[in-house]
């Protein structure tokens, strides 16, 4: 992927990181996704199965599972926007600390491809960020498919490429995964009338 | 991948061998089949009853797997493209095997007055086993995953199932625990995963072939030098440092306590003494496998640094009045941390030790979950605070919890009193003398906590009126007998345990 591609994908994660609304953070997320999904395809080029995986793989992370966070934000109407427990700039910053930090303190990890290797490490972190910092249970899942996003940006950097039954083995855990905690943000939801997860402090030591 | 019978000395034991493929197959379509039929059972007590007779099938399927495999030791019973039965796998089939049908006895009793859940009670108990067993397929397989891409899947699958079931209640506080469980476990295993690809890059880097042969355990331990010293120990820390928020390591632990209490008691011991020991179980075959390119320093020294911060912020906790649930969570994050030093001391005697340690653990820990469900019928205020006067208020769930604290305490003649000094003594064999006696202090010092714990919990003044012993408190009495049984044979077998082929076969990878 290119340097450029790999930039985008950092600045939409840290879009996830910024914006308030849950649809436009899940319209990022899909965007990175299909960014990815289109450089596996042409990565997989003359090889079917893996042209075929990777289409799989592009419609599971850029349709099917955006849609299905979209009918989650539907089912479980916020009646005011969360406040975010920090403002925008204070948000960027720690995104950005992270990030840099992240990428600074792994070594290279021996695939040759530095820009893939930094933006992989700083999609990961990035996602870790915001699931740290992001109230809404919606987000949280946002921030997991940012870190995965990343994880993926790697795994289609990897020389030769993976062997198919990962890719897909990997896609089946986190369709399963993702739906599970749509389940959770719509069970929340119903429980406690928000998707804040500030509320779901009750258990303490 | 070539099979091998080595070490199966009779002249059958190349016929059980053989057999061997089939019966994992069988093993793990038992729980796969329950999940699909227990759907369609016409009623909530045909599916208790279905559960079951399933879940007895299951266990049987799966401790003929570990007795084969146990036998084959110091050897491999069996190794395929994508499965191995090794004798460390036998060990932890049996102990997933006991739990399983354990758990699947008491699940019953718990669901019988388990109130409003997540799903209307028609369905509740259909759903419930649905998940149980889908659990207990992905935690069996896990042993036999001949291949560190596998385990991920497998261990990934099993966030899924567990995850569910520790909402189950669908109360407020069940929800937090299974959504922090979900969230943590996920983003650590995609830090594993990231571990897993590197190292993946890495043996390729070595020459070896393509496919997903490159991550199987003994390709890795074969590849030994050749693979690039800094990428393999990068992939190393990544899969050790995601594998540990699953296992439920400190500093990384922060969902156990809170799933470990919220979870039906049953799937809380499913949990505590099945699931975290077998992700751990991972983490010791990664460590087997990598430790021939990198060499013993810094492998052992992150397993040990695991180990004595889970001891150190576990004991604490053992010494506040904590309610039942979340005591026994707090006391798997310092069992967790033994094992952590056990492996990471890597002596054969401290290995022996956590054999013994991860059975003597599954069966003490797992008695006192199911001890919870009597507890909680009798007096649900449990769930939020310490229990008191149990000696008086009901002497069968008494006696469970005092078996339960007692072994997991490490007092004699408990089998985790004779894993604990092996394990210690494991560490000073290995130079390690400092580690071994800061390690021995906590330990004494999480014993009295226990100690503590279980005069004030057996004594004391008893809370609301004294009632008739429940159905679960007589099903409580039964496995604690069993268990007090097992704890003992166990103490027997520890003493056998050191310088066995058994061990010999746990110092390699099977290879």
């Amino acid at each position: 992927m290119s340097a450029a591609a790999i930039a985008a994908l950092v600045v939409l994660g840290f879009g996830v990181m910024l914006v308030r609304r849950r649809s436009l953070a899940t319209l990022l997320v899909a965007a990175q996704a299909l960014l990815l999904g289109v450089a596996a395809l042409l990565l997989a080029g003359d090889r079917p199965a893996a042209f075929l995986v990777a289409a799989i793989i592009l419609l599971t992370r850029a349709v099917a599972l955006p849609a299905l966070l979209v009918l989650t934000r539907r089912r479980t109407p916020e009646p005011y926007l969360v406040t975010p427990a920090t403002t925008v700039v204070v948000r960027l910053l720690v995104a950005a600390v992270v990030a840099l930090v992240a990428v600074a303190a792994v070594p290279p990890l021996g695939l040759g491809d530095p820009p893939a290797e930094h933006g992989a490490v700083a999609l990961l972190s990035l996602g870790i960020a915001i699931v740290v910092m992001r109230r809404p249970a919606l987000l949280q899942v946002l921030g997991i498919l940012v870190a995965e996003n990343g994880v993926y940006l790697l795994a289609i950097s990897v020389p030769g490429g993976l062997p198919l039954v990962i890719e897909l083995g990997v896609l089946f855990d986190l369709v399963l995964v993702v739906t599970l905690a749509a389940a959770f943000t719509h069970k929340i939801h119903a429980e406690v009338g928000t998707g804040d997860t500030d509320l779901l402090r009750g258990l303490r030591d | 991948m070539p099979r091998s019978a080595r070490g199966t000395p009779t002249c059958c034991g190349d016929c059980v061998t053989d057999a061997a493929p089939a019966l994992i197959v069988a093993a793990l379509a038992a729980p796969l089949g329950a999940a699909l039929l227990v759907t369609l059972a016409p009623s909530a007590g045909a599916a208790d009853r279905l559960n079951l007779a399933m879940s007895a099938l299951t266990a049987a399927l799966t401790l003929a797997l570990a007795a084969i495999a146990l036998a084959a030791s110091p050897g491999v019973a069996a190794r395929g493209s994508w499965y191995l039965l090794d004798p460390a796998g036998g060990v932890f089939l049996a102990v997933i095997a006991v739990v399983g049908l354990a758990s699947a006895a008491m699940s019953p009793f718990y669901l019988r007055h388990a109130g409003r859940s997540w799903f209307t009670a028609r369905r509740s108990h259909a759903v419930y086993y649905a998940a149980f067993n889908l659990f207990w397929a992905a935690l069996l397989a896990l042993p036999l995953a001949g291949n560190l891409a596998l385990a991920w899947l497998l261990i990934e699958a099993t966030t899924a199932a567990s995850a569910f079931l520790v909402a189950f209640s669908g109360k407020r506080s069940a929800l937090e625990a299974g959504w922090k469980y979900v969230i943590l476990t996920t983003l650590g295993l995609a830090i594993a995963l990231l571990g897993v690809l590197v190292l993946f890059v890495a043996v390729g880097s070595g020459g070896s072939g393509l496919g997903l042969g490159r991550l199987d355990w003994q390709v890795l331990a074969q590849q030994g030098e050749r693979l690039p010293g800094q990428a393999t120990l990068v992939a190393f820390v990544l899969i050790l440092v995601g594998l540990a928020s699953k296992i439920g390591w400190a500093p990384v632990h922060n969902w156990l306590p809170d799933a470990h209490s919220e979870a039906p008691p049953p799937v809380s011991a499913m949990l505590s003494a099945a699931l975290l020991p077998t992700v751990l179980l991972i983490a010791w075959r990664t460590k087997l496998a990598l430790e021939p390119a990198l060499g013993p320093g810094a492998v052992r020294e992150l397993f040990i640094g695991f180990g004595l911060a889970s001891l150190l912020v576990a004991i604490p906790f053992l010494w506040r009045p904590l309610p039942w649930k979340r005591l026994l969570a707090y006391s798997s994050l310092e069992h967790m941390g033994i094992l952590a030093l056990g492996i990471g001391f890597g002596t054969p005697l401290a290995i022996a030790g956590v054999v013994v340690h991860v059975a003597g653990h599954g069966v003490a820990k797992a008695l006192g979950f199911y001890a919870a469900i009597p507890l909680l019928r009798q007096d649900p205020s449990a769930g939020e605070r310490p229990a008191r006067g149990l000696a008086q208020a009901s002497p069968p769930t008494a006696a469970a919890i005092s078996a339960s604290l007692f072994s997991l305490a490490g007092l004699p003649p408990s089998p985790l009193f004779v894993s604990e000094v092996m394990i210690l003594l494991g560490g000073m064999d290995a130079g390690l003398i400092a580690i071994s006696s800061i390690a021995a202090v906590l330990l004494a010092l999480g014993f009295l906590g226990l100690a503590h714990a279980l005069l004030e919990g057996l004594l004391g003044t008893e809370r609301g009126p004294r009632s008739r012993p429940s159905r679960s408190a007589r099903a409580i009495a039964v496995l604690c007998a069993a268990a007090a049984v097992a704890l003992l044979a166990l103490t027997v077998a520890a003493y056998a345990l050191p310088g066995s082929d058994l061990v010999a076969a746990l110092m390699g990878n099977g290879a």
